[in-house]
């Protein structure tokens, strides 16, 4: 495969913003109990969060629930017969019980299982059992609290301030020009890789924020395919930008990977296909956009492996040739993290497609194992409390901006003062 | 043999592997896979991948999400080669180079058809 050799020069152009501070970047965020509590307060409780996918609700009266641990919140999302989506705290009016357990479906009317007070799917309370021996309750006044919830181009994001100090779109800022228009193919349709694991939200996020770690960790699985030894041996990315609160980077791929000799079944497996990227999940023309849109892979080199979007402070939007995933980081301790990985392929077709995506999701699930595992061995690490800072190289960039964004918002009296619009 | 292992005509050979290595979710073949010893993974690979492109031509000629039940289990099976060959071709060993086992990490919902799905929504 043909490639730019302009590209395989060494000195990938500087990613760090020239206002970005270089220096060593301390660790108590990482393992203090009493920044956890400021990250709780002052990032959870103000940012916009997104909880998934409008695909998720894929017809009128289906719902989802969620549950955001460091804020203690129980999150019900509907979608009513018109199409509206909201967003509720899943706690019934009576005696508070956590109103819906599954964790989707389709309904319209909710029942609590303690008394049987029921909720319509836009919030009303439409019954209370025996209400003439209540002491002149006001059913218009029991309705479920909503929780404001917004959404951008499918994306689901909610609100756990009372009253949000910025809109969503002022919260995304250059993120949301960049990405005006993006496509996220096969949105309705995913595998995910789900784990608990004993590690600090950020040290996870972190670890799918540089590929200087790629020839290192993943020297089987993908070492070859997002490094080269000739090329590129570090894993420099070809590109990075802050975008506001927010952060992106643009990685490598080698165009000369093609399965060694001896992988008989991942020639099998990728039969038929004309992509060279391993964590693609389709050669369709769909891509095609993607691939086009103006913020993937913006310097348009033929050697792109897969961007990372990050979007403060919690959710990642990732995507290749292949298609999108995106990870979720939900701190539910100082030291543990819930995390959630959705991969986004079309539905398979045929025999073929199915193994193919079966070795993707093989391939996929080897390298996050490799990637998660490490982190709790970091965690344990830090917490020894030999070092107080680390030292991040310029391809690290994304993670020297994570902690100056999170400094920021725990040190601003607002988010408007965080998100520099006052 | 009993019933739950009957394969197509033809691919009698490999009902043997069918009890262990047919698992019916992407996360249960992971899990086989990741607890079985070197040399069964490999002799597991070879004989299924020798009947790999037989099987694959045969399973075509059959709805995909509604075959009877023996292709299924042999769609299983084929799709347990693919687990297989990470630890052939990849690793060299049965699991990832360092990773620890048990390692909570869960496929919770996989590819359709055979995928399973016990998370979250998709």
């Amino acid at each position: 495969m043909a490639y730019d050799t302009e590209t395989a020069r060494p000195d990938f152009a500087r990613m760090t913003p020239a206002d970005l501070d270089t220096g060593p970047v301390p660790c108590a965020p990482y393992i203090s109990p009493d920044w956890f509590e400021l990250e709780r307060e002052r990032v959870f409780g103000r940012a916009w969060l997104c909880m998934g996918r409008v695909e998720q609700l894929p017809e009128p009266n289906s719902f989802i629930t969620r549950e955001v641990e460091i804020c203690k919140a129980l999150v019900l999302i509907t979608r009513d017969k018109d199409d509206n989506i909201r967003a509720f705290h899943n706690v019934c009016s009576h005696r508070l019980n956590m109103l819906v357990t599954e964790s989707s479906g389709k309904r319209s009317i909710f029942n609590c299982r303690y008394h049987n007070w029921t909720y319509r799917n836009n919030g009303d309370c439409t019954g209370i059992p025996d209400i003439k021996n209540f002491f002149g309750v006001d059913k218009k006044q029991c309705g479920l609290t909503p929780i404001h919830c917004d959404v951008w181009q499918g994306f689901i994001f909610i609100n756990l301030q009372a009253e949000p100090e910025v809109t969503l779109r002022e919260f995304l800022g250059p993120y949301a020009e960049a990405y005006e228009g993006f496509p996220y193919p096969f949105a309705d349709n995913a595998y995910v890789i789900e784990s608990n694991l004993n590690v600090n939200w950020k040290q996870i996020a972190d670890a799918f924020a540089e590929s200087y770690h790629v020839a290192a960790i993943h020297p089987a699985t993908i070492g070859n395919t997002f490094a080269s030894k000739s090329l590129n041996p570090f894993g420099r990315p070809l590109s990075g930008h802050a975008y506001g609160a927010h952060r992106v980077m643009c990685t490598f791929g080698n165009p000369d990977y093609v399965p060694p000799e001896d992988a008989h079944v991942e020639r099998l497996a990728y039969s038929g296909m004309d992509t060279g990227n391993v964590l693609g999940g389709s050669d369709s023309k769909k891509l095609q956009d993607l691939a086009n849109h103006p913020a993937a892979n913006p310097t348009k080199r033929p050697n792109w492996g897969a961007d990372v979007s990050w979007i403060f402070p919690n959710f990642n939007i990732d995507y290749g040739p292949g298609g999108f995933w995106t990870h979720e980081f939900w701190p539910t301790s100082v030291n543990s993290t819930r995390w959630i990985l959705r991969v986004h392929v079309p539905e398979a077709t045929s025999v073929r497609e199915r193994i193919m995506q079966e070795h993707l999701a093989c391939r996929f699930a080897e390298v996050m194992l490799e990637d998660v595992t490490n982190t709790q061995a970091q965690q344990r690490a830090m917490e020894s409390g030999a070092k107080t800072h680390m030292h991040l190289q310029d391809g690290e960039m994304l993670i020297r901006h994570s902690n100056a964004v999170i400094r920021k918002w725990v040190e601003s009296g607002s988010a408007r003062e965080a998100l520099d619009l006052d | 043999m009993t019933d739950k292992n009957i394969l197509p005509a033809g691919f009698e050979s490999l009902e043997p592997f069918v009890e262990y290595w047919a698992g019916e979710t992407n996360d249960i073949r992971w899990d086989r896979r990741s607890r079985a010893s070197m040399p069964d993974i490999q002799a597991f690979y070879d004989a299924m991948l020798a009947r790999a492109e037989d099987a694959i031509q045969h399973l075509e000629k059959f709805p995909l999400g509604d075959m009877p039940p023996a292709e299924e289990r042999l769609f299983c099976l084929t799709l347990s080669l693919v687990h297989a060959s990470i630890a052939v071709e990849l690793h060299e060993q049965p699991r990832a180079i360092d990773s620890p086992f048990p390692h909570g990490l869960h496929v919770t919902r996989g590819p359709w058809p055979h995928g399973g799905g016990m998370g979250q929504s998709a």
